[in-house]
């Protein structure tokens, strides 16, 4: 579904991605672990297209599509999905309203007609039940005056209301404590299928407890220096990273 | 609602001479392109117990600059008298101006005034969220602005406010991105 080949990208001279190769298929959940600054949040920002950061060299492909040639609203009308570690507010535009746009925007995209109001309300309430959201949130303005964990939680419920083909989690798990990692990570399995894939980009294995990942990647310094299972994410947890700083400049020095 | 010419001066008043009266002024200006406006109102407090409300949203883009000028003026006589003031702007991209000049005048001790001003821009971030949602930019900003006119938008009769929705996004049309 998804191949990225030696992708290189930064920010003005610096450089944060140093060729990473992944591939994620359909009905896989990766996840993707390192320390601070190893380049995870740029990974998950290069996918969506966010133009601050250039790519340099590779290519990545979706669903047989050049990634990189299409703006964020097209790779969104491909369903791809980043749930913002950070989620913006926008004053006075009520969630419902933007979801709305959005739903319909995503389904001009594949040359669907608009939902009316009953058939959006009824997605709505069928999601709402999914996600055990309550109405007034998505009465409020968009994320304003948000708990951590309520913005999250409406992060998860646009990925419902957009049934994306791939949902990148920019550590959703930040920020949040027990109860709510548990809630999201529901909302997040509930909505797994085999048509579709998650790429988790996180620093703990916590929220791997809940979302159990059938690979997990170890990015440091622009690089994936390690992959292997979910048992992988248990030693991460009980070694630290510096285990595998040190594996990968002993190779160096080699 | 204001979008009109090259140069804008504008301020309907309200005089509140009767006791117990109450005069509110609730406006949207937007300018584009090289556009000036200079835009507020007056409130006259004459009466005794006599309440005003002003709330003002100012939206720039391109090289034009959108002023606010108000005058709160209150009577010796106008005893226990109040007024609000809530002057909102918001600037599209870097070559505009919002600005706000409020004039307020009190001849007693028993009245209460208050102004607050804020002054935001469209981010990036809030374009590049609603992008990343299948939005294009266009319809984002159209979305943010009018989020941002909406304690004034509700004040108006449905259709009128529809209308002025549609003005809003076609005045703007091709300033962002």
């Amino acid at each position: 579904m998804l191949s990225i080949k030696n992708l290189h990208a930064g920010i003005e001279e610096k450089k944060i991605l140093k060729g990473i190769n992944l591939e994620i298929n359909a009905g896989e959940v990766h996840a993707i672990m390192g320390p601070n600054g190893s380049g995870k949040s740029t990974l998950a920002s290069v996918l969506a297209g966010r133009t601050d950061f250039a790519v340099t060299e590779g290519s990545v492909e979706f669903l047989h599509k050049d990634l990189l040639e299409l703006s964020p609203e097209e790779r969104a009308g491909e369903g791809i999905f980043l749930a913002f570690q950070y989620p913006i507010e926008i004053p006075g535009l009520t969630t419902t309203n933007f979801i709305k746009t959005a739903v319909n925007e995503v389904r001009k995209y594949r040359g669907e007609g608009p939902l009316d109001a009953v058939q959006f309300l009824k997605l709505m309430k069928e999601k709402m039940a999914l996600m055990n959201i309550d109405q007034s949130l998505l009465s409020r303005s968009l994320n304003e005056g948000f708990s951590g964990g309520e913005k999250k939680r409406n992060e998860i419920f646009q990925m419902a209301m957009l049934q994306p083909r791939l949902a990148i989690l920019d550590e959703t798990d930040s920020g949040l404590d027990i109860d709510a990692i548990r809630i999201v990570s529901n909302g997040v399995n509930k909505l797994r299928n085999k048509d579709n894939a998650v790429l988790v980009v996180t620093h703990y294995q916590r929220l791997l407890d809940y979302i159990v990942p059938d690979f997990v990647h170890v990015l440091y310094n622009g690089r994936i220096v390690k992959s292997g299972g979910k048992e992988l994410a248990l030693e991460l947890e009980e070694r630290g990273y510096d285990f595998i700083k040190n594996e990968v400049n002993a190779g160096q020095e080699a | 609602m204001e979008t009109g010419s090259a140069i804008t001066w504008k301020y309907p008043s309200v005089i509140l001479k009767g006791d117990n009266s109450t005069g509110e002024f609730y406006s949207v200006a937007v300018t584009n392109n090289y556009q000036q406006a200079d835009t507020g109102t007056k409130m006259q407090h004459i009466g005794k117990n006599t309440r005003s409300r002003i709330v003002s949203k100012g939206i720039s883009a391109g090289h034009s600059n959108n002023s606010y000028r108000g005058l709160v003026h209150i009577n010796k006589n106008a005893a226990n008298s109040r007024n609000f003031s809530q002057c909102d702007s918001l600037l599209l991209g870097d070559k505009c101006g919002a600005h706000t000049f409020p004039y307020i005048e009190v001849k007693n001790n028993s009245t209460v005034v208050e102004h607050e001003a804020t002054t935001s821009k469209i981010g990036e971030d809030q374009i590049f969220y609603c992008n990343q949602r299948g939005i294009d930019t266009e319809t984002a900003v159209a979305l943010i602005i009018n989020g941002f006119a909406k304690e004034v938008m509700n004040q108006l009769p449905m259709e009128f406010a529809v209308e002025a929705q549609k003005l809003l996004a076609i005045s703007l049309e091709g300033s962002v991105g």
